[in-house]
């Protein structure tokens, strides 16, 4: 006989827990229907209590036979059974004691039916098998409903307790993964972390407060030439050079203190025994007693370093021996010049005395030879005094000041008067000359040289001419003197201003050769120039450009 | 009574010359010649009991003592630390002279590089300091 189960399903309206005794709480239920188990052999009280229970709400499942609930049982879950004691074949009580069995409802609450005949017997028998309530026939339609909306309102809570906690579970889950994602993440970073401290160039790595090791990247040993497990084993301190201790020992106080950054420079011994320089910085992390820190190779830096220094250690050397060479050049100078004049001295003083006390004596040839000799004594002693101002000019220290041109020209023309007058020499000077900013004993060298100059190279029949005057060029005076003379062809032009430069023959134009250099180291030193414009038969032009005196003072 | 100048230069062409432009400047006073430092004090040391030199011509460089030492020596010598004394030298070497200023030399004067510029100086200091100057008073 195969038993029907018929399922209604008559929700036709929402299920609402009116019924519920705690309802009425602010939080609205899950919209869900109970299943409700309904098992009786005779159709008509199934008729029955399905119209009573219809208006819960709730599916209603009926089964005619034990054997046909448990089959429904094994298809869904139900918030409640409604179990008929009294059942041909297999009766309620067997057939609870076989849905107990079953794992899956062992805990499903059964309600069973009986008459009130049987009631006593039936109840206790009934409470042993897991009942947890009981209904008399003939059924009150309240009581039936109430008892049975006790049980689908537990369902609903369990049912939903199960959802909240699958939501909760759900909850936890996503709060599990993100934070999985978080460590994957950290992960990330400490192993790209890592990568940069296996990569650094640098050398990387942490230590106690004791300066011992604990990391480091392999940095270390491609610099220091230690393993990483010797490095580890050692107190740093070890490797340091004795001579930088006390200084690291100092940072490392200051480390262990809390200083923020410890920077230093110092030399660690490697592995062959050589020094390395390091520069260190480093940072404490007390929380940990750790220190961070990072150290450079800076052996090659510190060597280009200590040869710049050598180098210049070795330049100033040899600036204070040509300091010293050339002080002593300049008294040997000194020395020379005027060790020289004292024989120059007798030689022309006795040829003068042969001239003079002993001319009676003496051949007309005689006579000639101690005017040679008088002669050759005179041009070697200017030559020694030419020496010896030129090398005052160039070694000496000079204090300029300002000064107007007119009044030492004037002063220097008056020294060559007779000269002048002599030669017949015109001389025109364009007053004022202006005033320049210079050291006044060397200009009166310059001007003297060049003057005597312009009245020596004279064009035979030709009027001497000579002429004085200035130009401004910006922050300079041009000081020109002019001559009508034989003139400097365009070649010598620079040649001239060298020194023992000689364009003639000691008989025509006398002279030492050391006058217009002694002109340009003069105006050199002053910070000025020297410059000719001449030609062959044009005469010549000599110009000495010296700092003009700047307007502010140029009223004083 | 006689002047005296004391002439202290190792030089020969330099003694023989400086006579002969005294000479020919006409200066009264008569040259005593000491030929290096030493002899110069001797002779200054035995002139004290003497009459010492109107002036001493005193050069620098001198075998044995040189002139600067020499000068120092008269400076400190009660009877002759006020005797003028002329430097005649050739040496243009600033420290040299500013030595001979601070040792307390009156004079410094350049050797002329020719004869007639030394008759000139040999009219000069006879001018100066044989006839303008007046010497110190001796103290008994």
């Amino acid at each position: 006989m195969d038993p029907k189960a018929v399922l209604l399903e008559r929700a036709t309206r929402p299920a609402r827990p009116n019924t519920s005794p705690q309802n009425g709480a602010a939080r609205p239920l899950p919209d869900l229907k109970a299943n409700i188990l309904i098992v009786d052999d005779r159709p008509d009280k199934l008729l029955a209590l399905e119209a009573v229970l219809d208006t819960l709400g709730q599916n209603l499942v009926q089964a005619r036979s034990g054997k046909e609930a448990l089959r429904q049982l094994l298809k869904a879950d139900f918030a409640v059974i409604l179990l008929d004691v009294s059942m041909p074949s297999m009766d309620g009580f067997e057939t609870a004691s076989l849905i107990r069995q079953r794992p899956s409802s062992e805990h499903t609450p059964i309600i069973f039916i009986t008459s009130i005949g049987n009631s006593e017997n039936h109840i206790a028998r009934g409470y042993s098998l897991g009942a947890v309530d009981y209904l008399l026939t003939p059924i009150v339609p309240e009581v039936l409903r109430a008892k049975v909306s006790v049980f689908v309102e537990l369902h609903r809570q369990t049912e939903l307790i199960k959802r909240q906690g699958e939501q909760l579970r759900h909850l936890e889950e996503t709060k599990h993964q993100r934070e999985l994602a978080v460590v994957a993440d950290r992960l990330e970073t400490e192993t790209r972390r890592n990568r940069f401290f296996t990569l650094a160039l640098d050398m990387l790595g942490i230590a106690d407060f004791d300066g011992r090791l604990l990391q480091l990247n392999p940095s270390w040993q491609g610099i220091l030439g230690y393993s990483e497990s010797e490095l580890k084993s050692v107190s740093g301190m070890d490797l340091v050079h004795p001579e930088d201790r006390p200084a690291m020992l100092e940072q490392m106080e200051a480390l262990r203190g809390g200083n923020r950054t410890a920077q230093l420079e110092g030399r660690y011994r490697h592995k062959d025994g050589s020094y390395r320089w390091l520069f260190w910085s480093a940072a404490p992390f007390p929380a940990e007693n750790l220190i961070y820190i990072f150290a450079r190779d800076i052996t090659l830096r510190k060597a280009a370093e200590a040869k710049v220094a050598h180098l210049n250690q070795e330049l100033e050397q040899r600036l204070n021996s040509l300091t010293a060479i050339n002080s002593e050049l300049e008294a040997f100078n000194y020395s020379i010049a005027h060790d020289l004049r004292t024989p120059l001295r007798s030689m022309s003083g006795f040829a003068k005395a042969l001239l003079e006390d002993e001319s009676a004596n003496l051949s007309s040839l005689g006579l000639e030879y101690a005017t040679r000799i008088a002669r050759s004594a005179n041009y070697m002693d200017n030559l020694l005094l030419d020496m010896l101002a030129y090398s005052r000019l160039a070694g000496a220290e000079m204090v300029p000041e300002s000064f107007e041109l007119d009044e030492p020209v004037s002063e220097l023309l008056g020294l060559v008067e007779k000269e002048i007058r002599d030669k017949k020499v015109s001389v025109q000077v364009s007053s004022p000359l202006g005033s320049v900013f210079a050291h006044l004993p060397t200009f009166k060298q310059i001007v003297t040289n060049l003057l005597s100059n312009s009245i020596k190279f004279l064009a035979p029949q030709r009027l001497p001419q000579v002429k004085i005057y200035t130009t401004r060029e910006a922050d300079f005076i041009r000081l020109w003197i002019q001559d009508n003379g034989i003139g400097i062809a365009c070649e010598h032009h620079e040649k001239i201003f060298g020194l023992f430069q000689r364009l003639h023959d000691n008989q025509t134009y006398p002279g030492t050769g050391i006058g217009l250099a002694l002109v340009r180291k003069g105006a050199e030193r002053m910070g000025g120039r020297v410059g000719v414009e001449s030609d062959v038969g044009q005469g010549s032009r000599f110009w000495v450009e010296l700092p003009a005196v700047p307007a502010s003072q140029d009223g004083k | 009574m006689e002047n005296r100048i004391l002439h202290v230069e190792d030089n020969p062409d330099d003694v023989v010359l400086t006579a002969m432009a005294f000479r020919k400047a006409g200066v009264a006073a008569k040259l005593d010649v000491a030929t290096d430092g030493n002899k110069a004090i001797a002779a200054l040391s035995g002139s004290v009991s003497n009459l010492p030199p109107v002036c001493v011509l005193l050069d620098i460089k001198l075998p044995s003592l040189s002139g600067l030492e020499v000068l120092a020596w008269i400076r400190k010598n009660p009877a002759l630390k006020r005797l003028p004394v002329i430097m005649l030298t050739s040496s243009l070497i600033p420290s040299d002279i500013n030595q001979a200023y601070d040792l307390g030399a009156n004079s410094y004067l350049i050797k002329p590089p020719d004869l007639d510029s030394l008759i000139e100086l040999a009219k000069t200091i006879d001018m100066y300091w044989l006839r303008a100057n007046t010497p110190a008073v001796a103290t008994v």
